[in-house]
């Protein structure tokens, strides 16, 4: 009797369970809602901006492949780097995915988003959502979903019509091609441009 | 007052101007594939010149168009901003409607009749949206995408001084664009002068008032501004002529009943 007390209401949990994580499987809509409602929740906060960043960053490596990113961005350069290099290199594009995310959400107070449609693309899904914020006339972002390893991954943000990570493929590739393809001196740059930005 | 065919003229000697000052970008040797498809595919063989020109708009920017920008964002409401911007997207409308036509997109076509209808006199001289929330959204056209719809290549890229990122493509149609819009052949006198001219002044300033806080974040976040630039004109341009060719709306309303004999 008090064996089965204590197992029922766990019985009653499972199914619970096990179709929470079929819906948010299924859901590519509702998995951006989810995320876009924890971004805005923590720009629009009072919170200092070094706080906000550090709560964006948690939301964004939770989330976001940045990883997958990274090594597309880097292109062809990720083969020729050292493993140190490497490591170096993904460590500070976790930073620079946060003060880019945070770039076209505004980092200021009184952004709201809606979504719209949603369509599969290859093997990825789109989300469009309309961003509103303050000073500024709507953009048009789609947020690019992708099945990675069971759970759902924002592979890409295209906003406009513009892809997040070839807009950065093409930055870091037209960095290196004019500082004699080192991959150190990116990360040199990378490493300044972060500084200078956690400044002002 | 020849003024006019001057401006046009003007327009179109540029580009040359630009290939006569032209210095190349060295084109990687053969063997090395890989940066060898980098620039092809980056398409600038005239990188150098047009970072020269880059950087001379940057500058005039920063003491011009810029703060003129900001001062504008600053003054005016939302609101107003909001008008203003219907205004001058309506009275542009002409020629949506010939590249609409150009582009055989009759519902296209039919969308930018009636909101310039239905603006110009419900939404008293475009001041007001009215057909968008009227079932008639708005939507980008102009030549260079027409003739990017039709498979015409862009060319290389180009940074032209005070008009920004283009290429062969987008600039000649930028030439038709000015041709095909009835307002330029409006006849002359001072006052159609002077609402052109404050016409252009204030589309300047509102098309920069509008990518204040995008370019801002472009200069803050990218390693080389320059190609971060050359990369989102791209995309974007591509982008809008995939939206075109993707329209593909019946021009009957769905609801409008099918004629007797008609099956489907």
């Amino acid at each position: 009797m008090l064996e089965r007390r204590r197992f029922l209401p766990l019985l009653a949990l499972a199914p619970a369970a096990l179709f929470g994580r079929r819906a948010a499987a299924a859901d590519p809509a509702g998995f951006v809602r989810e995320v876009g409602d924890q971004l805005v929740a923590v720009i629009n906060s009072s919170d200092s901006m070094a706080s906000k960043r550090g709560q964006l960053q948690k939301i964004i490596d939770r989330n976001v492949d940045v990883d997958g990113i990274a090594r597309f961005c880097l292109g062809r350069f990720w083969r020729t780097a050292t493993p140190q290099q490497q490591q170096d290199y993904l460590a500070l594009f976790h930073q620079v995915m946060v003060n880019s995310i945070a770039g076209h959400l505004g980092e200021y107070k009184g952004v709201r988003y809606t979504l719209g449609r949603v369509a599969p693309h290859d093997d990825t899904v789109w989300v469009d959502t309309t961003i509103k914020r303050p000073n500024n006339p709507d953009a048009d972002v789609q947020w690019v979903i992708a099945n990675a390893n069971g759970g759902q991954k924002i592979e890409d943000l295209v906003v406009e019509g513009t892809s997040l990570r070839l807009t950065q493929r093409s930055d870091y590739a037209s960095y290196l091609q004019h500082n004699g393809e080192n991959v150190q001196s990116l990360i040199g740059a990378m490493q300044r441009m972060l500084a200078r930005q956690s400044q002002g | 007052m020849h003024r006019r065919p001057f401006f046009l003229a003007l327009l179109l000697t540029l580009p040359m101007l630009a290939l006569l000052v032209t210095a190349c970008a060295p084109r990687p040797p053969a063997d090395d594939k890989e940066a060898l498809a980098d620039y092809k595919q980056t398409n600038d063989p005239l990188e150098p010149t047009n970072r020269f020109f880059y950087k001379v708009n940057d500058q005039l920017d920063a003491v011009t168009l810029k703060p003129a920008a900001e001062a504008y964002r600053y003054a005016l409401p939302d609101g107003v901003r909001d008008s203003l911007h219907n205004m001058i997207i309506n009275l542009n409308d002409p020629t949506v409607f010939f590249n609409d036509v150009v582009e055989a997109k009759p519902r296209r076509a039919g969308d930018t009749l009636m909101r310039f209808m239905i603006n110009s006199t419900f939404g008293i001289g475009g001041f007001f949206d009215v057909a968008k929330h009227w079932g008639y959204p708005n939507h980008d056209a102009d030549f260079g995408m027409t003739l990017g719809l039709y498979g015409v290549p862009p060319g290389p890229y180009l940074f032209i001084p005070i008009l920004g990122p283009s290429n062969p493509r987008d600039l000649t149609g930028f030439g038709v664009d000015i041709a095909d819009w009835p307002f330029t052949w409006l006849v002359n006198g001072t006052t159609v002068y002077a609402l052109e001219w404050a016409y252009y002044g204030l589309t300047a300033i509102d098309t920069r008032a509008r990518v204040l806080d995008t370019l801002d974040q472009v200069q803050k976040t990218a390693l080389d501004p320059y190609a971060t630039i050359r990369s989102l004109y791209r995309q974007r341009r591509e982008s809008q002529i995939e939206a075109i060719r993707n329209d593909n709306r019946a021009t009957v309303p769905a609801w409008f009943p099918a004629p007797a004999g008609q099956t489907n």
